[in-house]
């Protein structure tokens, strides 16, 4: 390692250039991967807060099944009948409303049975209740936006008025903050048509899925058939929120073509650092030294550029989270910084792994040439 | 330590430059001894010396070293030989880009598997007694080419070998350095008892050799390599 030290040293300019690229790339994998699980939260966090293994979509919904499904009260009894199914309904649209004290807000509406296995509970506050058919618990980004507990929050221009009654964690739903609320009040929203003044008749028993806790083995297909829904996992049904399916392409495709530059530019620097070093090459060779030597040698030059470049793109990335803070859906917690830089140390050194056998096939005889 | 080539034959290049560059070579090296290898140039100097530096294999023929035929031993035999047991001063290009005239010498003693610091003082004397006290720092591309041919050979001789090889060290010194290299080497070889090869043009180097080797009467045809 000292020989290989001293040529660091003597090379610095070129080394600092080559780390200051891995300390780009390897910041830019960071902030990507960032905001990749940030913008995923931002999308799903909500359907993975479900304590529910399927949902029960209406049967011909294939995408975008939380708008475009609607299963019926007979179907919900049917699931609650099945044997080794514990089944809830579940309701989720977007709205808008207006505080008491002037706060605009959007939310995604998630209308649930209170005391069911979906509801949330509360932080502070209370739970839902079903003894207040209008009251609602909402999520932190709520809170954040100005929502107290105890305020009223009325449904743009629906007339309906619901009751702040607790608050509980971060969820939501294709970047709108979530608000639970009863299933009843859900459908009055859903199904009420703008402008009309409220009715008092009671709206169509419908809902936007059936949360399903299936037993491991239960036969979901047949309920299915019985039933004329369309079950899949809550994970599948992520791809059913607004945005998921089209983020995760783009910032996935972004992620592996950092992996894929990454080894190419530290390959392409240590090939033209090989090829130039050939004479010095030689020379070690013929002063005696071994092939592996040679080998660590290079590779330990690697580990200094991409080591050092990774460990400070990765400070760069975490550094940029803590300071857009909560601002923008930026996500890096460090067991997924370290995968990350993990993988940019590893897909850079086998850029380099490429032009060992540049190494290990020098002669120790050009020496002898006259060119030298 | 002892020296010795039987019938050794070496071609090199391939097709319209290949070259006999020794041809039936024979001949036995003293230790304590510094030889002189004189001949015209294309004669296979160098390429005796790299053939008795384990660095080039014969095409056929024997290099003994203390009796042990090097030519057939592994490539990592060989290096490992080549940096335990030979010290090499090459023609040229002896210098590695970007160290000082200290590193050189330290970066040779960590391919030989010595701690280059315990060696420094060692490195610092000889870097002296070749007279380049006021060059440790010096990079190989500041100095000159008589500069740089001492650096090697006070790297050569730093890892005190048994087999010292010097491939025209007085080509680029005035006659006074000259005078003091020879010097060195006639000492270093006494001292330690190497055997001490030396391929040389220069009479102040044959006058002070222990033998003079005539490359051109060691090949088994009278001719000069073709
Ligand atoms: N790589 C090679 N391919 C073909 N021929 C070569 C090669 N290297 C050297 N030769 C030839 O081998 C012969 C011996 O070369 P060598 O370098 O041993 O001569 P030398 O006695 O050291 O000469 P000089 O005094 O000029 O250094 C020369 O005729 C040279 O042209
Ligand atoms: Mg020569």
């Amino acid at each position: 390692m000292y020989l290989a030290l001293l040529e660091l040293k003597a090379a610095r300019g070129r080394f600092l250039l080559m780390g200051g690229v891995v300390v780009l790339v390897a910041a830019l994998v960071g902030i990507v991967s960032g905001f990749t699980t940030g913008l995923g939260d931002d999308t799903i966090s909500a359907l993975r807060r479900l304590p529910a293994t399927h949902l029960a979509f209406a049967r011909g919904a294939d995408s975008d099944q939380f708008a475009r499904s609607l299963v019926d009260g007979r179907a919900l009894d049917g699931w609650r009948a099945r044997e080794g199914v514990r089944a809830t309904p579940l309701g989720v649209s977007i709205a808008r409303g207006t505080t008491n004290r002037k706060v605009e807000v959007d939310f995604a509406a998630f209308g649930i049975e209170p005391r069911s296995f979906l509801d949330p509970g509360s932080t502070s506050g209370r739970a839902l209740s079903a003894a207040e058919p209008y009251g609602i618990v909402v999520s932190q980004q709520l809170v954040k936006d100005g929502v107290r507990i105890g305020d009223t929050l009325a449904v743009d221009r629906l007339g309906i008025t619901l009751t702040v009654r607790g608050a509980t964690g971060r969820s939501s739903y294709g970047h709108v903050a979530v608000a639970y609320l009863p299933v009843t009040a859900w459908q009055r929203i859903r199904f009420a048509t703008p402008g009309v003044a409220a009715t008092t008749a009671p709206p169509p028993r419908q809902y936007s899925a059936v949360a399903l806790q299936a037993a491991p083995g239960a036969d979901l297909a047949a309920a299915d058939r019985a039933l004329g829904t369309g079950t899949r996992t809550v994970e599948a049904a992520y791809a059913a929120a607004p945005g998921y399916t089209g983020e995760r392409v783009t910032m996935t495709s972004i992620q592996a073509f950092l992996y894929a530059i990454a080894p190419l530019v530290v390959g392409a620097f240590f090939a033209v650092w090989t090829v130039q070093r050939q004479p010095e090459l030689a020379l070690l060779r013929a002063l005696g030294a071994s092939r592996r030597r040679l080998v660590g040698h290079t590779l330990g030059q690697a580990a200094v550029v991409v080591g050092g470049g990774t460990a400070l793109g990765a400070a760069l990335a975490a550094g940029l989270g803590l300071l857009v803070g909560s601002e923008v859906p930026f996500s890096l917690p460090g067991a997924a910084l370290a995968a990350t830089m993990g993988t940019v140390v590893l897909v850079g050194l086998a850029g380099t792994a490429v032009i060992l056998r540049k190494v290990t096939t020098v002669d120790p005889m050009t020496m002898l040439g006259a060119g030298r | 330590m002892s020296l010795e080539l039987c019938d050794v034959t070496v071609t090199l290049g391939r097709a319209e430059s290949r070259t006999t560059a020794l041809r039936g070579v024979s001949a036995g090296f003293a230790a304590s001894a510094l030889t002189a290898l004189v001949g015209p140039s294309g004669s296979g100097k160098s390429t005796l010396l790299a053939v008795a530096g384990a660095l080039l294999r014969p095409d056929s023929g024997q290099v003994l070293l203390d009796g042990r035929d090097i030519a057939r031993l592994s490539p990592a035999e060989q290096a490992r030989l080549r940096r335990t047991r030979i010290g090499y001063v090459f023609q040229s290009g002896n210098l590695l880009s970007g160290l000082t005239a200290l590193e050189q010498l330290l970066a040779a003693a960590s391919v030989a598997g010595r701690p280059p610091r315990a060696m420094r003082p060692r490195a610092e004397e000889l870097l002296a007694e070749v007279g380049l006290a006021h060059r440790l720092r010096h990079r190989a591309d500041q100095l000159s080419g008589g500069e740089r041919q001492r650096i090697a050979l006070a790297r050569a001789l730093l890892l005190e070998p048994g087999l010292l090889l010097v491939d025209e060290p007085t080509a680029a010194v005035d006659r006074e350095r000259a005078a003091g290299i020879v010097d060195l080497l006639a000492t270093t070889t006494h001292r330690h008892g190497c055997v001490t090869v030396v391929a040389t043009h220069d009479p102040v180097v044959t006058r002070a050799a222990d033998h003079v080797v005539d490359m051109t009467r060691l090949h088994t045809t009278s001719a000069a390599a073709s």
